[in-house]
């Protein structure tokens, strides 16, 4: 390998990490806060895809401008939401079974409403930047990749400002570290357990809108990232942001310069190999990562 | 401290279960406003119960509280925070991966507290110099006094009327231990109520106005806290000393 293939491989492996970084972080703070794994998260995604396209087909918005758009809309659904079904789940400081059947089924329930809608035939969004490449020398971008990679950046740093500077962000992170110790200074958990499955929604269906400019997709959209969000979670740690840029660097990069070994065919087997690896080195798996020190009394 | 200050505090008959087995039972104390009210006992006594039962985070089966006047029993944990409740909790319980100066901050969280923010977490360093120096650092990273310091500094930070501490001493080296009763007394002389439990019976009961011996869930002995000092059921128990100096003709 020539250094500029490396180069070049690995500027699409930090791209790649961008994209990596702001769909599984949605994961990350509603399992952190609430301990639910969201297996609709896939479902978010694959909504916030549509979302983009809609904006793009019927009123000729950029799809940019759409997944921007995301953000406040899945807000509100993922408030919505939470209303409506998560806040009746039985509270528990561990994953519980009803809290993942109940997120599969809304995956399933959402996907369905997919394909009332728009069919299982595959779209994409096409615009002129499509296809624009930088060249620098013998290095060469998409376009719509460096931009796809800024625009998620931006919204993650952003995250990060805010869970570090708000009251809110501060609350979320008490919650995380030690529920007991945020109810008896006031936090109202079931009000930030709201605002976060708002947030993790916004970041899901902005993820998808951001996916949707560079792939193509049906209502099953969602699924081959939902694997990733998970390697990259165990990866990182659930309950950090810093954590989940660090588990998208090191799956971009495995998957990208995989590209040099492993034949195309088995591509979709990495992110699964990782994540037993992973399993492997970390015994005790997510729950071992999250072992609480202490529970109230 | 006078017997005619007004009853801040009232807890009537308190029961509380976890799942099947009851830990309280029929428990009732009373704290006088700007008095030093302590609960000792033994470990499993229920202690540490009674003073989240009162936070309101754990659910209480039957009984009344009342604070100022009000029945407060049925009413949320932080809706307690806003009447001005603050609770130090037993083993500290900071956010490890936050700042000092965020724990600190969490302590008047509630909307209404926030303008004062500021003003208290100055007034806070003032009174912890060492949590000053340590501001950005992780709470996590503190030594063990510092910790206790913090969430000293934390149950302060709201402006409490009634401060509950939960063995604010254990695992501190004797020095410490002084300092952290000395701070207690003072927090008291500028108006705050204090609750306090504590497994170093010897400095809690000489700090207190009133005194609660709780046993098996149960209120089994009560008084001033120099007459408890006295009391030859508190000596052999507690203090490890077999007998009063008026009682010599008890035999060890
Ligand atoms: N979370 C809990 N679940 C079940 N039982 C508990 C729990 N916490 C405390 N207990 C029981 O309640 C009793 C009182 O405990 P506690 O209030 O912690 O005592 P203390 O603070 O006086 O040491 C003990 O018998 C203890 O085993
Ligand atoms: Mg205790």
């Amino acid at each position: 390998m020539t250094a500029v293939d490396f180069l070049n491989l690995l500027i699409a492996a930090v791209l790649l990490a961008g994209i990596y970084a702001v769909m599984s972080v949605g994961m990350t703070v509603i399992y952190g806060v609430m301990k639910i794994v969201n297996l609709a998260h896939a479902g978010f995604m694959m909504l916030g895809a549509y979302f983009a396209y809609e904006f793009f087909e019927r009123f000729h918005i950029d799809p940019l401008i759409g997944a921007a758009l995301a953000l406040p809309a899945f807000f509100l659904f993922g408030m919505a939401v939470h209303w409506l079904l998560i806040r009746w789940l039985p509270k528990s400081d561990q994953p519980t079974l009803s809290s993942l059947l109940l997120m599969f089924a809304f995956w399933l329930v959402l996907q369905n409403i997919g394909y009332l809608f728009w069919g299982n035939m595959d779209r994409s969004i096409f615009t002129p930047r499509t296809l624009t490449v930088l060249t620098l020398g013998p290095i060469s971008i998409s376009l719509l990749r460096l931009i796809v990679f800024f625009a998620a950046v931006l919204c993650v740093c952003a995250l990060q400002l805010a869970l570090s500077r708000s009251w809110y962000g501060r609350a979320m992170r008490a919650l995380i570290q030690n529920p007991y110790a945020a109810q008896i200074t006031g936090v109202d958990d079931e009000r930030i357990a709201r605002i976060t499955f708002g947030l993790g929604t916004a970041f899901a269906g902005f993820a998808g809108a951001l996916l949707a400019m560079l792939y193509s997709f049906s209502p099953d959209f969602g699924r081959p990232f939902l694997i990733r969000a998970f390697v990259i979670i165990v990866l990182g740690g659930l309950e950090s942001v810093s954590g989940v840029a660090f588990g998208a660097l090191v799956l971009a990069l495995v998957e990208t310069f995989s590209i040099l070994y492993v034949p195309a065919g088995y591509q979709p087997a990495i992110s699964f190999g990782l994540l037993v690896v992973v399993l492997l080195v970390f015994p005790k798996g997510i729950g071992g990562l999250l072992e609480r020190k202490w529970r109230p009394a | 401290m006078p017997d005619s200050q007004p009853i801040l505090l009232q807890v009537e008959r308190l029961q509380v279960k976890y799942g099947n087995s009851q830990a309280l039972w029929d428990v009732s104390l009373t704290a006088l406003s700007g008095g030093i009210t302590c609960i000792i006992g033994a470990n499993g006594a229920g202690k540490t119960t009674t003073l989240n039962a009162i936070a309101g985070v754990l659910p209480v089966q039957s009984g009344k509280i009342i604070f100022a006047g009000d029945d407060i029993t049925c009413l949320s944990a932080r809706q307690r925070v806003q009447r001005r409740i603050s609770l130090v909790p037993e083993g500290r319980q900071l956010w490890p991966g936050m700042s000092v100066e965020e724990n600190l901050l969490m302590g008047c969280f509630l909307p209404q507290l926030r303008s004062r923010a500021q003003t208290n977490l100055a007034r806070i360093y003032d009174l912890f110099p060492r949590l000053k120096e340590r501001r950005g650092q992780l709470a996590g990273t503190l030594s063990g006094g510092e910790q206790q310091m913090c969430a000293i500094g934390r149950g302060l930070m709201s402006d409490p009327q009634l401060l509950m501490l939960d063995e604010p001493s254990l695992g501190l080296a004797p020095k410490l231990v002084q300092e952290i009763f000395q701070l207690i007394v003072d927090i008291a002389k500028q108006g705050v109520t204090i609750l306090l439990v504590g497994q170093n019976v010897n400095y809690t009961l000489q700090i207190a106005h009133q005194a609660y011996v709780m046993e098996l869930g149960k209120i089994t002995l009560s008084g001033p806290g120099e007459m408890l000092l006295k009391n030859d059921h508190v000596r052999r128990a507690y203090l490890g000393i077999a007998e009063s100096p008026g009682s010599a003709e008890n035999p060890a």
